[in-house]
C-alpha cells in the first residue's frame, strides 16, 4: 500500500513535470514579452535593456533550470506584466473558478448519474428516450455554443437571468448549466454503460433468486458497483472542467483563472500562464490519486490485494 | 419415480419460447419430498432454461408460454411478481454454476448470507449474523467466524459453492433448484459439494432438482432421471433403472458415450452421429429422428408421447420395443 503510495507520487511529479516543461517551451517560441511591454517608439537599447533586466536575453536553458530552482523553493515568479508574484494573480481568481466548477460539477454528477440510472433500468420507456436526446444534445453542443444559446435565451429574451459577471448566485446558474453539460452527458453515459454491463452479471439473477426484486438488487449491489468506472471519469472530469472553464469565463465574462489564461496568454505574461498550468495540471493529477484512494476504499480487491 | 408419497413439487407441460421456438416443450415432471430429481442432456437442451421457469426468473428473451408449477398445492406460476419474490428464496432457492460470479463482489459473504435471511425473516442484523454463521458451519465451511468477514474473492470456487448453498438454504426452502452446481468446480472438489447436497437432503428433507450433463453426478446423486433433448424430455425413470435399462436411443447412446474404465486405450470414444437441431430445424415429429438409428417415417411425422414402460419408467419413443437393436449398436 505504501509502496503503491510512493510510486504514484514519482509518476505524479513527472507527469507535472512533463507539462510544464511543454509549456515553458511554447511560450517561449511563441515570442518574446518584452516588445509588448515597451512603449512603441522605444529605442532598440531601452528594449535589451528591459530584456536583460527581465532576464529574457539568457539562452533558454537558463530560464528554464531558473524556473525549475524558484519552484523548489515555491517561488513561481513575478508576472512581468503587473510585477507582482504570479501566484498571487492566480489565487486572487482561483475562487471563482472553484465556484463555477463546483457549480459545473454539482450539474454533471446531480443530473448525469441519476439520467445514468434510469436510462439503464427502464430500457425502452419513454423517459428513457427523452434523457438519451437531453444528453446526446450535451454531447454534441459546443459550449462556446451552448453559452451563447442560453445567453440569448434566458439573459436576452427571457431576461430571467444576468449574462455576465460573477455578483449574486443567480449569475452561476447559466455557466455553470453551460460549463457542465458535456460532463453530464458523460457521466450520464458512462454511468448507464456500466449498470447494463453490470445487470448482465450472475449475482443480479442471484439475488433476484434470492427474492430481492430488481430495484432491490441494484441499489444493494449493482450501483457500487457500477460506481467503479463512473470514479474513473469523475477524476478526468473535475481536470476536464477547469480546461473547459477558459471558453465558458470568457463567454460569461466570468473573473475565474479561465480568463486570466486568455489575458495572460495575449500579453504573454509566461509566468501567469505557467502558474495556472500548473494549477491545473496539478488537479488532474490529484483527483486522479484521490480516484485511486477511493476505489481502495469502494474495491476489497485492491484494498486487500495491494 | 416414487408413486407412493405426493408430489412436493409438481411441473406439467412448461413450454418456454424463444423466438416463436419452443426451446422447453411440455416439460412434466414430479419430484417427491427428500428426492433428488435429475434433468441431464447436452448444452442447449434447454435444462437450465427449465430450471429457471421454475422461480420464475427466465431471461428476457425466453417466455413461459403454457405449463404450470406446482409446489405443494401452489401454482408458482399463477403468482404476481410480488408474491413470487416471497417464494423465492424461502419455498424454493436455486444455485448457479458460476459460485464466485453469483456473489456480490464487493460485499463481505456474511453480509450476502445475512441478508438473504433477512430478505424473508423480519430480524435483527445481529441475529441473522448468527444465522449467516451457523449455517457455514451446516455447510462445512470451518473457521466460519473469519470466513464471514471475507470476500469471494479470497474464496476458493468450491468454498463460493459452499455459501452460494448457505444462502439458498437459509431460509428453509422445501426445493433445492442447483443448476450445473458442479460443473465449475474441480473433480474433487465435485465430489464433496454433491456429498454435501446429499447430507443436506438427508438431514433437512430439502427436495433437489439438479440439472447437469454429467453422468457421473447423476449416478452418484439422484433418485430419478429426466434425459432432454433439444427441449423435450425423452425419458424419465428412476436411476437405477435408467442406467440398467434405457428405454430411448437417446438415452441409450448418450451412457454408451460416457468413457469407461475398460475402454481399451487409442480407440475412439463412441459418439452419436450428427448434431441437436437448431431451433429452426425443429420439425413435427420426434426432434432426435435425424440422428436415431431406430428412426421411422412415422418418427419424423408425428411426435412419440411419452409412453409409460412401468415402474415409473416412460420414454417418448415409438420403438421401445426395438431397444434391443440399440444395445448391438451401442456396444
Amino acid at each position: 500500500m505504501i509502496n503503491y503510495a510512493v510510486q504514484r507520487f514519482i509518476q505524479a511529479i513527472i507527469a507535472i513535470v512533463g507539462v510544464l516543461t511543454i509549456v515553458f517551451v511554447v511560450m517561449h517560441l511563441s515570442g518574446d514579452p518584452t516588445l509588448l511591454l515597451v512603449p512603441q517608439d522605444a529605442s532598440a537599447e531601452m528594449i535589451a535593456e528591459l530584456r536583460s533586466q527581465l532576464g529574457f536575453d539568457r539562452p533558454i536553458y537558463v530560464q528554464y533550470l531558473d524556473y525549475i530552482y524558484g519552484l523548489t523553493h515555491l517561488d513561481f515568479g513575478m508576472s512581468v506584466v503587473q510585477r507582482v508574484p504570479a501566484l498571487d494573480i492566480v489565487a486572487s481568481r482561483l475562487p471563482y473558478t472553484i465556484q463555477l466548477a463546483a457549480g459545473a460539477l454539482l450539474v454533471a454528477i446531480g443530473v448525469g448519474i441519476p439520467a445514468g440510472i434510469i436510462m439503464a433500468t427502464m430500457r425502452g420507456s419513454v423517459i428513457e428516450r427523452i434523457l438519451t436526446a437531453i444528453v446526446v444534445t450535451g454531447q454534441s453542443v459546443p459550449t462556446f455554443l451552448s453559452g451563447i444559446l442560453l445567453i440569448f435565451v434566458f439573459g436576452v429574451t427571457l431576461r430571467w437571468l444576468p449574462t455576465s459577471g460573477a455578483g449574486e448566485l443567480s449569475a452561476m446558474i447559466m455557466p455553470s448549466i453551460a460549463l457542465g453539460a458535456l460532463s453530464m452527458s458523460t457521466f450520464a453515459r458512462m454511468t448507464r454503460i456500466a449498470i447494463i454491463d453490470e445487470l448482465s452479471k450472475d449475482y443480479v439473477r442471484a439475488g433476484r433468486a434470492r427474492g430481492l426484486s430488481l430495484g432491490q438488487v441494484v441499489f444493494r449491489h449493482v450501483l457500487r458497483n457500477a460506481s467503479i468506472p463512473v470514479i474513473t471519469i469523475a477524476a478526468l472530469e473535475i481536470g476536464n472542467l477547469l480546461a473547459g472553464a477558459v471558453i465558458i469565463e470568457t463567454v460569461f465574462a466570468w473573473p475565474g483563472i479561465g480568463q486570466l489564461a486568455i489575458q495572460s496568454i495575449q500579453s504573454r505574461d509566461f509566468l501567469v500562464v505557467q502558474v495556472i498550468v500548473l494549477l491545473i495540471s496539478f488537479v488532474y493529477v490529484l483527483t486522479s490519486v484521490l480516484a485511486d484512494l477511493v476505489y481502495v476504499f469502494v474495491d476489497p480487491r485492491i484494498r486487500l490485494v495491494r | 419415480m416414487n408413486t407412493a408419497a405426493s408430489p412436493l413439487l409438481s411441473v406439467d407441460n412448461l413450454t418456454v419460447e424463444i423466438g416463436g421456438a419452443n426451446v422447453v416443450d411440455g416439460v412434466s415432471f414430479d419430484v417427491a419430498p427428500g428426492k433428488v430429481m435429475a434433468l441431464v442432456g447436452e448444452s442447449g437442451c434447454g435444462k437450465s432454461l427449465t430450471s429457471y421457469a421454475l422461480l420464475g426468473l427466465l431471461p428476457d428473451a425466453a417466455r413461459r408460454t403454457a405449463g404450470t408449477v406446482r409446489l405443494q398445492d401452489r401454482d408458482l406460476t399463477a403468482l404476481s411478481e410480488r408474491q413470487l419474490r416471497k417464494a423465492r428464496g424461502k419455498e424454493i432457492s436455486i444455485i448457479f454454476q458460476e459460485p464466485s460470479a453469483s456473489l456480490d463482489p464487493l460485499t463481505t459473504v456474511g453480509a450476502q448470507i445475512a441478508a438473504a435471511y433477512q430478505t424473508h425473516n423480519n430480524v435483527s442484523r445481529s441475529e441473522a449474523y448468527d444465522r449467516a454463521r451457523q449455517m457455514l458451519a451446516d455447510v462445512g465451511i470451518p473457521d466460519p467466524d473469519r470466513r464471514l468477514h471475507q470476500y469471494p474473492f479470497e474464496l476458493s470456487g468450491g468454498m463460493c459453492q459452499r455459501i452460494m448453498i448457505s444462502i439458498a438454504l437459509i431460509c428453509s426452502p422445501q426445493v433445492l433448484v442447483a443448476d450445473e452446481p458442479t460443473t465449475a468446480l474441480d473433480v474433487t472438489i465435485q465430489a464433496q459439494i454433491l456429498d454435501l447436497m446429499k447430507k443436506l437432503v438427508a438431514d433437512r428433507g430439502t427436495s433437489i432438482v439438479i440439472i447437469t450433463h454429467d453422468m457421473g453426478v447423476v449416478a452418484d446423486i439422484a433418485d430419478d432421471v429426466a434425459v432432454m433433448y433439444a427441449g423435450r424430455i425423452a425419458e424419465i425413470a428412476p436411476v437405477q433403472s435408467l442406467f440398467d435399462d434405457p428405454k430411448h436411443p437417446y438415452t441409450a447412446l448418450l451412457l454408451a458415450s460416457v468413457p469407461k474404465l475398460h475402454h481399451a486405450p487409442k480407440t475412439d470414444l463412441a459418439t452419436i452421429e450428427g448434431r441437436v437441431p437448431t431451433l429452426s430445424e425443429f420439425g413435427a415429429g420426434c426432434r432426435f429422428a435425424d440422428r436415431c438409428p431406430l428412426a421411422t417415417e412415422k418418427c419424423r411425422i408425428e411426435q412419440p408421447p411419452l409412453f409409460d414402460c412401468g415402474g415409473g419408467h416412460r420414454s417418448a419413443c415409438w420403438h421401445i420395443d426395438r431397444m434391443p437393436e440399440i444395445r448391438k449398436v451401442a456396444a
